[in-house]
């Protein structure tokens, strides 16, 4: 991981914050070198790592915002020298006030994705998905323009028929109230690009131009709440660790807007939120995840890591959702993926594999997942400059002896140029 | 053609000087016209430049009320974005000290990359090494740091700046120290000022410049470029009071309208060199004639038409217009950049901060050249050369038809007429209102005048003529006697550059007495406003855009001084006012501190002071002479100041004089400005000390105090007075110079015209030696002819030059800048130049005196 191993006084690395990412990368390879065998004997910890959590680590580090040390103040919470608070363990998840925004973390997402079915049966998918980026907990400069985060926001629609898929991107500073989110309830914006609530209900509403979403979508299933209790721990430190939770049922309801169509849209969502401080994880080229809804009631989300070495990731991991709401953990050695059809960008030349296998085979499970169409790469030039594929697909298979199928999200990430690894340089 | 070349072209060669001194005369002409014109254009475009730098792709600006756009009111602006892109600016001036000491003013831009990025090309040195722009993101991870700065890669290289090295921006009083954290490459915007941008963080400059709260504006790039008559109506319907919206040239041509009558008046004066310098092509095609009515005669004795001996001598002025107009194109661009170091500290003190530079010559410019030099030169040479084709073979042949002497009494009292016609149109003119702020019937008013000095010239030489005759024979003698002769039997002849030469120095006479006079006015208005003792300013305060302010910590320790009795802190800002959107100054200032010890010198009401007594802490302004002059308003008047929460009313309680500025200026109380405003930084603060304190002393004291971080300039009474004075005759010195340039034109003329006289006579001059004239009696003969027609002109001139400047100063100026002068003849002045007319017009005399000389015996028979 990148942080250093260190406790420290918030003086003792007072680097000029423009420095800091710099310097946060020798001091994640100084880690590397000196404890080659204390990360492979990491014990495997469930968590689930999303292309975002790349993306936001990315632009923290290059905005020289990248934490560098970590400090016990006196106060009771971790933070690190530069002011963000670490997750840690005995924080309990509660609604709605969760779902609103964790300022003292300096990363957090409101991630939405789902399958959608038109009145006329055409089919569609869609992503919208809004990050907050701590910068400086506290600046100095008293300007509303100083920035204390940055908000940043994607929306994807796959139209299937038509093999179709649209993306934009938005990428702002708080400034004047432009873009933000509120606390303590779900209210998350990026210009006219909104998540809110009414009553338990989440409004959806993220339109560019010619093509978006206006949806409603209902709570669905309880929370589930990943690693321990919601903490999902990404490493052996303390603060090392993310608050997770995922609606991952969502029945959605709302109109879909492509060029003068106005589709009235029926289907199933799933959203995830995290809020956290450190991430890093260097050595990983890319990654691979999967959110899965099938027809039996069942949810599973599984993520995996492709390490340069070609090692497995002792931080792959999974959660499988049973139909009533019970979860279980999954470790990376209890799923097996096997990728199959590679679909080649001709834009960024990646090539992805756009057909899957996976087994679980705790849960006697083999299913098979197929991109519904295989061009969904975005290309966040404006905002991250990441290239990664995320889009609609469709599972079938069994789970012992009775079939069954689904629909999903599939993301691909580090296929594409650099490895993400050196992308957090 | 081959008729041309050898009786036209062969001419000219053989009298190089003559032809060379006409080509000068309309190259000075030209080029004087042009150096004006570019100039002018220069100063302008040095603004819109930096407007272009800022402006980028954008399609419309929301702009506020004189302190711009509340970051309060902004937030409710999120549905702007319906209609494109916004991105909100700060656009500033500030100065870099470099780390080799040296001192540049920069164009600050302070923006947020993330929505400036389609705005504007940022592409950076150390990104295009790698072969690509930087991304949005890498932008700002460069700029978000407090110290953080972008320069250009020109600037820094001309200076010696490096990547990741250090320098110091000034801004106000305050002095930062700064890392230079990217270089823009050498196109787009850092191109168009020379290098001289400097970018930061829209926060980072908001920090800096004390506009916490507030932008300059916030740009808009329309998503459809073409509806933008349909946006800017739609978004004008919606924005709140005190917004407005408008189009990024806008601010140019407010600039333009600022600076038009200053650029209007100079215009009109750089046309009176080139007036002057068409009299010089009259001559030399009038010299063409004479000298040569014999080989005229011949010609029609051998059948050539009169059509054919009109075009000769028309293609002679075209000829010569034409190579002075080419001459005249380069030389303008040369005398150009002169013309902006004179012009450019005017612009810089009293309208606007540009860096100007002198525009390259365009098709426009060779046009205007060649479209203004040869029609007039064509004009100018039609009198003489419709003479020439009137010469009779016969005539010419036997040499005695000359040109009639006109002594007709008849003729002399139709010129006084015609004069008489003409004074009075020019008083009538002067009666009239200006046309669109430019005073075009005082112009007019101005050339009737004119046109009358030239319609008495003839009535003048006339007197001379009677009455001359005894002075002359009791100074001269015989040489006197001869002159006086010589000078009565040309009157004909010498009235075009007699006239010249006095509208020249009539213009003259009139410049320094309305120069003079203003200097007097404003000499007594300095010493009776200026009653402070120290005038602190921030580094590079200038009267005109947004000023840099003072700090607050700067101002408690000049406050904190023992001395310091009473503090008036100053704050001005443009303001659009009326229907046209004229820039006024807005100003904020202590009015208690200024009712107790200030001096303001009050137009109306009788007791200002009482009146301004009743504007403390209320609705209340008190304005200056040109704004109520400019904007009809009068003491009791309500008008309406845009403010940030949209029009409101203030009553006019007094008018007062001020020759800081032209474009008016409106001044309420500190707590009123604030109470409309918002609180914002003083950008001056007038200092008052105790009776016993020594105002120098504490100067250096407070310098002292305020150590090397904060940047002011403090001026002691005495120094700013000086100050004032300085910028005072600096703003006349292009004006000055242009006069020069006429004259120097005129006196040519009456070379020239002198010139014309001695060939004329050349039988006469050649008897005189033979009855026993020595050399030196003739040259003194023409030079005393020289004298005599300087001195008459001046003579002229100078009476003219009274009555043009009472239109000056009371019209034009009036009408153009809204002051008033108090009328004083700087009598040493007209002295002095009395005395150098003199001198230089006997100078002139001396080589046609030399030609004169030449004529021998043989001239004779």
């Amino acid at each position: 991981m990148t942080r250093l191993r260190s406790l420290r006084r918030p003086r003792a690395s007072a680097a000029k914050p423009v420095w800091g990412a710099v310097f946060q990368c020798l001091a994640a390879l100084a880690a590397l070198v000196a404890r080659p065998f204390r990360a492979a004997l990491a014990a495997p910890v469930a968590r689930p790592f999303r292309a975002a959590l790349a993306r936001l680590c990315m632009a923290a580090v290059l905005l020289g915002c990248g934490s560098v040390s970590v400090l016990l103040a006196q106060d009771p919470a971790l933070v690190t020298s530069d002011g963000w608070r670490l997750a840690e363990p005995g924080y309990t998840l509660q609604f709605p006030r969760d779902h609103g925004s964790h300022p003292e973390y300096r990363i957090e997402w409101w991630y939405y994705t789902g399958n959608l079915d038109a009145a006329n049966g055409r089919r569609f998918g869609y992503q919208v998905t809004f990050f907050r980026i701590g910068v400086d907990p506290a600046p100095t400069n008293p300007s509303r323009w100083a920035v204390r985060d940055l908000h940043m926001a994607h929306l994807a629609v796959t139209d299937v028929s038509a093999e179709q898929h649209l993306t934009a991107e938005r990428f702002d500073r708080g400034g004047v109230g432009w873009a933000g989110a509120r606390q303590g309830t779900l209210d998350v914006w990026n210009g006219d690009w909104r998540a809110d609530v009414d009553g338990e209900t989440h409004r959806l509403q993220a339109v560019d131009g010619s093509f978006g979403v206006d949806l409603r979508l209902e709570p669905g299933k309880s929370p589930t709440a990943h690693g321990d209790a919601g903490l999902s721990r990404k490493g052996a430190e303390p603060g090392n660790a993310s608050h997770y939770y995922s609606l991952t049922r969502m029945p959605t309801t709302g109109q879909l807007r492509l060029g003068d169509d106005r589709l009235d849209v029926t289907g199933t969502s799933w959203m995830d939120h995290e809020f956290g401080t450190t991430f890093l994880e260097p050595g990983q080229v890319g990654w691979d995840w999967f959110s899965l809804q099938l027809d039996d009631g069942t949810d599973l989300m599984i993520y995996k890591f492709r390490r340069g070495d070609g090692q497995p990731d002792a931080f792959s991991s999974g959660t499988w959702v049973d139909p009533d709401g019970t979860t279980d953990g999954l470790d990376h050695d209890q799923v097996v993926l096997v990728p199959g059809r590679r679909w080649t960008s001709p834009s960024s030349d990646a090539s992805y594999p756009v057909d899957w296998q996976i087994q679980v085979p705790s849960r006697q499970a083999t299913l098979t997942v197929d991109a519904l169409v295989d061009a969904q790469e975005l290309d966040t030039a404006n905002s991250t400059g990441v290239t990664y594929w995320e889009g609609a697909v469709a599972v079938s298979g069994r789970i012992g002896e009775r079939e069954v199928s689904g629909r999903g999200y599939l993301e691909m990430t580090g296929y594409s140029g650099r490895p993400m690894s050196e992308v957090f340089r | 053609m081959t008729l041309f070349r050898q009786f036209i072209l062969r001419a000219l060669l053989r009298d190089p000087r003559r032809s060379l001194a006409t080509v000068a005369g309309v190259t000075l002409g030209v080029a004087v016209v042009l150096a004006i014109r570019l100039a002018n254009t220069g100063s302008i475009r040095g603004f819109e430049t930096a407007l272009d730098v800022v402006a980028g792709k954008t399609s419309l600006e929301i702009v506020g009320a004189g302190v711009g756009v509340p970051d309060a009111q902004l937030a409710d602006l999120g549905w702007l974005r319906e209609y494109g892109l916004v991105s909100p600016v700060i656009a500033r001036t500030a100065r870099l000290r470099a780390p080799d000491g040296t001192e540049h003013p920069l164009q600050v831009l302070g923006v947020d990359v993330l929505r400036d990025r389609p705005f504007r090309e940022y592409q950076l040195l150390e990104f295009a090494q790698g072969g690509r722009e930087p991304s949005a993101q890498e932008l700002l991870a460069l700029l978000l740091d407090s110290r953080s700065v972008v320069l250009t890669e020109r600037f820094a290289s001309r200076h010696g700046i490096d990547l990741d090295g250090s320098v110091q921006l000034i801004i106000g009083d305050r002095v930062h120290d700064a890392v230079v954290r990217g270089l823009l490459l050498d196109e787009g915007p850092a191109r168009v000022v020379d290098g001289q941008l400097a970018l930061l963080d829209v926060a980072v400059a908001q920090l800096l410049f004390d506009r916490i709260g507030w932008l300059d504006r916030v740009e808009i790039q329309l998503f459809e470029a073409g509806a933008i008559d349909d946006a800017e109506q739609t978004i004008a319907a919606r924005l709140p009071d005190g917004l407005r919206v408008q189009r990024p040239a806008q601010r140019g041509r407010q600039v333009e309208k600022m600076l038009a009558a200053f650029h209007f008046n100079l215009t009109a004066l750089s046309y009176i060199a080139l007036v002057v310098g068409l009299f010089l092509v009259y001559n030399t095609v009038a010299v063409s004639v004479i000298s040569r009515r014999r080989e005229i005669g011949t010609l029609r004795a051998l059948g050539t038409t009169r059509r054919t001996v009109l075009g000769l001598f028309l293609g002679e002025a075209a000829l010569l217009a034409a190579v002075g107009a080419t001459v005249g194109l380069p030389t303008g661009w040369l005398l150009a950049q002169g013309a902006v170091r004179l012009t450019s500290t005017t612009v810089n003190a009293l309208y606007i901060t540009s860096a100007a530079t002198v525009p390259p010559l365009t098709l426009v410019d060779v046009l205007l050249a060649f479209g203004v030099a040869m029609p007039l030169a064509l004009a100018a040479a039609a009198i003489p050369a419709l003479e020439g084709s009137r010469v009779t073979p016969i005539a010419a042949v036997r040499g005695a038809d000359r040109l009639a002497s006109q002594d007709d009494p008849r003729r002399s009292r139709r010129a006084a007429l015609v004069a008489a016609a003409f004074f009075g149109l020019g008083g009538w003119l002067a009666t009239l209102d200006p046309v669109g702020g430019l005073p075009l019937y005082g112009l007019a008013a101005t050339l009737a005048v004119i046109g009358g000095a030239a319609a008495l010239v003839p009535v003048l030489l006339a007197l001379l003529r009677r009455v001359g005759r005894g002075v002359l024979v009791r100074w001269f003698k015989v040489e006197g006697m001869l002159a006086h002769a010589n000078l009565s039997a040309s009157i004909g002849r010498l009235t075009v550059s007699v006239a010249a030469l006095v509208v020249s120095l009539a213009m003259l006479a009139a410049i320094a007495i309305m120069i003079g006079s203003f200097r007097e006015t404003v000499t007594y208005w300095v010493g009776q406003t200026l009653r402070a003792d120290l005038f602190v300013a921030a580094a590079g305060r200038g009267p005109a855009g947004p000023s840099p302010t003072i700090s607050a910590d700067a101002e408690q320790r000049v406050a904190a001084h023992p001395a310091v009795t009473a503090i008036d802190q100053f704050r001005t800002v443009d303001l659009p006012y009326g229907p046209d959107g004229d820039l006024i100054i807005l100003g904020a200032g202590t009015f208690e501190v200024l009712l107790e010890h200030g001096g303001l010198l009050f137009k109306e009401p009788a007791d200002g002071r009482a009146a301004m007594a009743k504007a403390v802490g209320a609705d209340a302004v008190v304005v200056s002479e040109a704004f109520a002059l400019k904007q009809g308003v009068s003491v009791e008047d309500t008008i309406e100041l845009d403010t940030p929460q949209g029009a409101r009313p203030f009553q006019v309680v007094a008018i007062y004089y001020d020759y800081s500025s032209d474009r008016g200026l409106v001044v309420m109380d500190r707590p009123t400005f604030a109470r409309h405003y918002g609180t914002q930084r003083p950008g001056g603060l007038t200092v008052y000390l105790t009776p016993e304190a020594d105002p120098e002393t504490v100067r250096e004291e407070l310098l002292a105090a305020l150590g090397p971080d904060h940047r002011l300039f403090i001026n002691t009474n005495a120094t700013l007075r000086a100050e004032v004075i300085r910028i005072f005759d600096a703003t006349f010195a292009i004006t000055y110079a242009l006069e020069a340039i006429a004259i120097f034109v005129a006196i040519m003329g009456v070379a020239t015209t002198l010139l014309t006289l001695v060939l004329e006579r050349r039988e006469e001059l050649a008897m005189l030696r033979l009855v026993g004239a020595g050399r030196r009696q003739i040259r003194r003969m023409v030079v005393i002819e020289a004298t005599m027609l300087g001195v008459l002109s001046q003579g002229l001139g100078l009476a003219v030059g009274v009555v043009l400047s009472l239109i000056l100063i009371y019209v034009i100026n009036v009408q153009s800048f809204g002051w008033t002068i108090q009328f004083s003849l700087p009598v040493w002045f007209l002295v002095r130049s009395t005395l150098l007319v003199a001198v230089a017009t006997a100078l002139a005399g001396l080589y046609p005196a030399r030609v004169a000389t030449s004529f021998g015996g043989e001239a004779a028979r």
